[in-house]
């Protein structure tokens, strides 16, 4: 241990020393004769590899007919093959050391694994088993359809979600993004044949896309996922037009009364742009000094300054079609108003004046730095490329970020703000005890009350 | 199966600090964390909460770096940082690009060395923490339950059985006398380990450990305290109301191993038996097959930990929801079947040689991320302190993987045995109120 101490040096800030380049890693792709597309990244971390197999259809693809869908069918896929039951399939990934999840959101269903390194040709047989020969057991439907139908009881009491919820409603109206979940009724009514036919439609190879990041050999791998996957019939479900969604004018409040509750969930939002657009950085940007990191604007105001909150925060959600701009809080009651009050006061700041050149230093280098944290790691090496290649963004995307990011100017930051951070037409929702804050509620415009359940009151 | 060889090196400062080096050059990054040896167990007395309250001081200011600045500064490096009060460790942690390296054990020194918080930042972060507990407890089905729920009907000693996160009101009558006193006994340079994972080579981390760090005085370490429970003699109940949930909640909590003791392994084994996700036997039994319940989880020194980071009394905790038509005792008893069946026949030896290469493949994965894709290493930065502070053998991290996978059947039953019996469990009941979905 050398060096001694520097007591006279202990005021001053460190400087930042040379910085080190970041390097993404070789992607080796390939698309298979049916059309499956595999995208493998070598991360030699630990011995264990992860990935999903992704399938370019989600609850969104059937959202009119069936709310839910491909949630419920990707619940379901795990409980059975035509040669594995589910007892048989749980034993096998505790036996290769592996992890495995299936879901669905709005674009996209996915079975997601991880496991040893070293049993990868198993695990991958499995996934592969799963994705072309799900058996859908009338027991396990039945089991996993009453199993949602109480969890959907218990998401419908819980202030964040109903918020989500109400705000997709709002904001995308007759387009499917605006179901976030199924009623129970539409729950009580699914039926085994929905999800096989669901199934046989959107799991399909053409529809396909496997990545993989891990302690392996790229080409070793791919010969497993030939192997695996070859047997796989091509083909991809038609793409439908979606109905637009609304042109909103004018703030709106929607209150979803939840009863004996002791914090109101703010959230204002509005509708922006998906991660192809070309404002995408800038506003990107934007976000993260209105309230996009820890150090923001919205924090520094109603969390370190006012104590309001906890964790308020801005986000911006892309969607494969279209995308929104949130920002939300978790208030005591008494403060609901003044809450909304200081959002507004921050959304109309980023929109009437350019931001320092040292904010604007300071979130350039958090959203470079942040971006590349993951590097290092099996999971943000995936995290990372499932973005990229479900938004299908750009070849260069990942290596160009940083730089995009690091060029933008105050003016890009005030132009990206006055487009999106649409503060006179922004939507509100409050989740929280109608006789609390619908008074405080009221002060920000028209107040439409809901249930829990979506009804009006 | 080849063992595992992270490279680890550490090292004692004069006054006391430890410091542990683990290079990586996988990415241009480097996680810093420093753990202090206290967590809420030992919060003072009438001041529940307050462990984690003071956590929230350590980001007010320090001599030289005033409110916001820890914050700003590792955000404007292009980092993240935060910090977690456990029951054993309070830890404060970033992930910056290792340009930022020498920037974050400034900030981390300066506030090991002196806190420079007033009345206004108290107040401020009392009423953040309030709201914390609110959006994470009160305002939320299944708030707490049952890691607010279960100690204080399982323990007897108030550090075990108080209330972590805090009564209002004892928040309310906390001082900025206390924080400063809190800060001199527990904050001790020797009552910490500093530890510099991924981009860093190892005499560079203990150079700067050596230049930032070693003029901070050092103080006494904290005498240890007694957390001991008087053996328990027969079940414990209890019931708490559940505001806004459909659904009734069980938990069950027993009496777990103490720490490297030659109960511990096997208990952990035992654990992955019955809980162990989907193939575990209290999912496969009450979820799957029998379809009592509708979700089961569970763990050693579960939700908040796990076998690793606890060092003082804890619990292989149960958490089940179950079907409103059916009883909590009707569930109870499928239950206690499936717990028999462990205590007469064991487990076979093809599923203890399934739940080890799961429990290998865990710990892998929790070495290498842990906190999301976010902080890299954060699970092998939290591994090495707890092996570090709890036990003085940082090198564990490498060898302690070892000792589970030599557990054998006959060992399992015995734990089952001998812990999972009535009078030494304590049960709670997470009953609806009724109203919530109005």
């Amino acid at each position: 241990m050398a060096s001694a101490p520097l007591p006279e040096a202990r005021a001053a800030v460190p400087a930042l020393g040379p910085e080190r380049p970041v390097v993404w890693p070789r992607r080796a792709q390939s698309t298979l004769a049916n059309g499956l597309q595999v995208v493998l990244v070598e991360s030699h971390t630990v011995p264990k590899f992860t990935g999903q197999l992704l399938l370019r259809s989600g609850n969104a693809a059937a959202a009119r007919q069936v709310p839910g869908l491909a949630e419920m069918t990707a619940a379901v896929v795990r409980t059975g093959t035509e040669s594995r039951a589910s007892r048989q399939i749980e034993e096998d990934l505790r036996r290769m050391g592996a992890d495995l999840s299936t879901g669905a959101g709005a674009d996209s269903s996915a079975i997601s694994f991880s496991g040893l390194a070293e049993f990868s040709a198993g695990l991958l047989e499995l996934v592969a088993d799963l994705a072309q020969r799900a058996s859908f057991p009338a027991g396990e439907f039945e089991r996993e359809r009453r199993q949602r139908l109480e969890e959907l009881r218990i998401e419908r009491t819980t202030p964040g979600f109903l918020a989500g919820e109400r705000l997709r409603k709002v904001l995308f109206g007759e387009h499917p993004y605006a179901l976030v979940a199924p009623t129970e009724a539409q729950v009580e009514g699914y039926r085994r044949e929905q999800l096989a036919d669901f199934y046989r439609e959107h799991y399909q190879a053409g529809n396909a896309l496997l990545l993989a990041v891990g302690d392996f050999s790229a080409a070793a791998m791919l010969e497993q996922i030939e192997k695996a996957f070859r047997d796989w019939p091509a083909g991809k479900p038609v793409e439908r037009q979606e109905p637009a969604p609304p042109d909103l004018r004018a703030r709106r409040v929607f209150l979803v009364h939840l009863a004996d509750t002791v914090q109101a969930q703010v959230l204002v939002g509005s509708r922006a742009i998906t991660r192809r657009h070309a404002d995408w950085h800038r506003l990107g940007l934007a976000n993260s000094i209105l309230g996009g990191a820890f150090n923001s604007r919205l924090v520094l105001n109603i969390r370190e300054q006012k104590g309001y909150t906890y964790s308020p925060r801005s986000a911006l959600h892309a969607l494969r079609q279209h995308g929104y701009f949130s920002v939300h809080a978790a208030v005591r009651n008494a403060v609901a108003a003044a809450t909304l009050a200081e959002i507004f006061y921050e959304l109309d700041r980023m929109r009437a004046l350019p931001v320092s050149e040292e904010e604007l230093a300071d979130a350039r280098n958090y959203l470079s730095g942040v971006f590349s944290l993951g590097l290092g790691t099996q999971d943000g090496i995936a995290g990372q490329l499932a973005t990229v290649y479900l938004h299908d963004l750009p070849e260069d995307y990942l290596e160009t970020y940083r730089d995009k990011i690091r060029a933008l100017t105050a003016d890009d930051v005030l132009a990206a703000a006055r487009k999106y951070f649409d503060s006179p037409n922004a939507q509100i929702v409050v989740v929280g005890d109608r006789q609390e804050v619908e008074p405080q509620a009221a002060l920000f415009g028209e107040v439409g009350v809901y249930d829990t359940q979506g009804n009006r009151m | 199966m080849a063992k595992l060889h992270i490279p680890i090196e550490s090292a004692t400062l004069a006054n006391g600090l430890r410091a542990a080096v683990s290079p990586d050059g996988a990415a241009p990054v480097v996680t810093v964390g420093v753990y202090y040896n206290i967590g809420f167990r030992l919060e003072p007395r009438g001041r529940s909460g307050f462990a984690h309250l003071f956590e929230h001081m350590m980001f007010q200011g320090s001599e030289h770096a005033g409110k916001m600045l820890h914050i700003k500064l590792i955000n404007a490096s292009g980092g993240v940082v935060n910090g977690s009060t456990h029951y054993d460790v309070t830890n404060y942690f970033q992930a910056v690009p290792s340009n930022a390296l020498e920037r974050v054990l400034w900030l981390e020194a300066d506030r090991m060395r002196a806190l420079k918080v007033d009345g206004e930042n108290l107040r401020n972060q009392r009423d953040v923490v309030k709201e914390e507990v609110r959006l994470n407890v009160l305002n939320q089905p299944y708030g707490g339950f049952p890691w607010l729920d279960l100690p204080p009907v399982a323990y007897r000693n108030w550090p075990n059985a108080h209330n972590f996160y805090g009564d209002f009101r004892d928040l309310d009558a906390a001082t900025l006398e206390e924080v400063q006193a809190f800060f001199k006994t527990y904050y001790a340079p020797s009552n910490a380990v500093l530890l510099m994972l991924g981009d860093v080579q190892t005499e560079e981390g203990f150079a700067l450990a050596q230049r930032y760090f070693a003029d901070i005085p050092s103080h006494a370490t904290p005498a240890p305290a007694d957390v001991s429970e008087s053996p328990q003699t027969e079940e414990r109940r209890g019931v708490v109301e559940e505001k806004f949930g459909t659904l009734p909640g069980l938990a069950i909590g027993y009496h777990a191993p103490e720490r490297r003791t030659p109960d511990w392994c096997a208990a952990a084994m035992l654990d992955r038996a019955l809980h162990g996700g989907r193939a575990g036997r209290i999912y496969r039994r009450l979820v799957l097959e029998k379809q009592i319940a509708v979700d089961t989880e569970g763990g050693i020194h579960y939700p908040l930990g796990d076998v690793f980071d606890c060092n003082g009394p804890t619990q292989m905790v149960t958490r089940i929801l179950h079907k409103p038509e059916r009883t909590a005792d009707e569930t109870l008893a499928v239950f206690d079947q499936v717990i028999g069946e462990v205590q007469e026949k064991g487990i076979g030896t093809e599923e203890l040689e399934q739940i080890k290469v799961k429990f290998r493949s865990d710990y892998y994965s929790q070495l290498e991320g842990g906190r999301g894709s976010y902080v890299p290493r954060y699970g092998l930065m939290h591994c090495l302190a707890c092996f570090t502070l709890f036990d003085r053998e940082p090198q564990l991290v490498n060898t302690i993987l070892e000792d589970f996978l030599e557990v054998t059947p006959a060992q399992v039953q015995g734990i089952a045995q001998k812990y999972l019996v009535p009078r030494n469990r304590a049960i709670v009941l997470r009953q609806p109120a009724g109203k919530g979905a109005a």
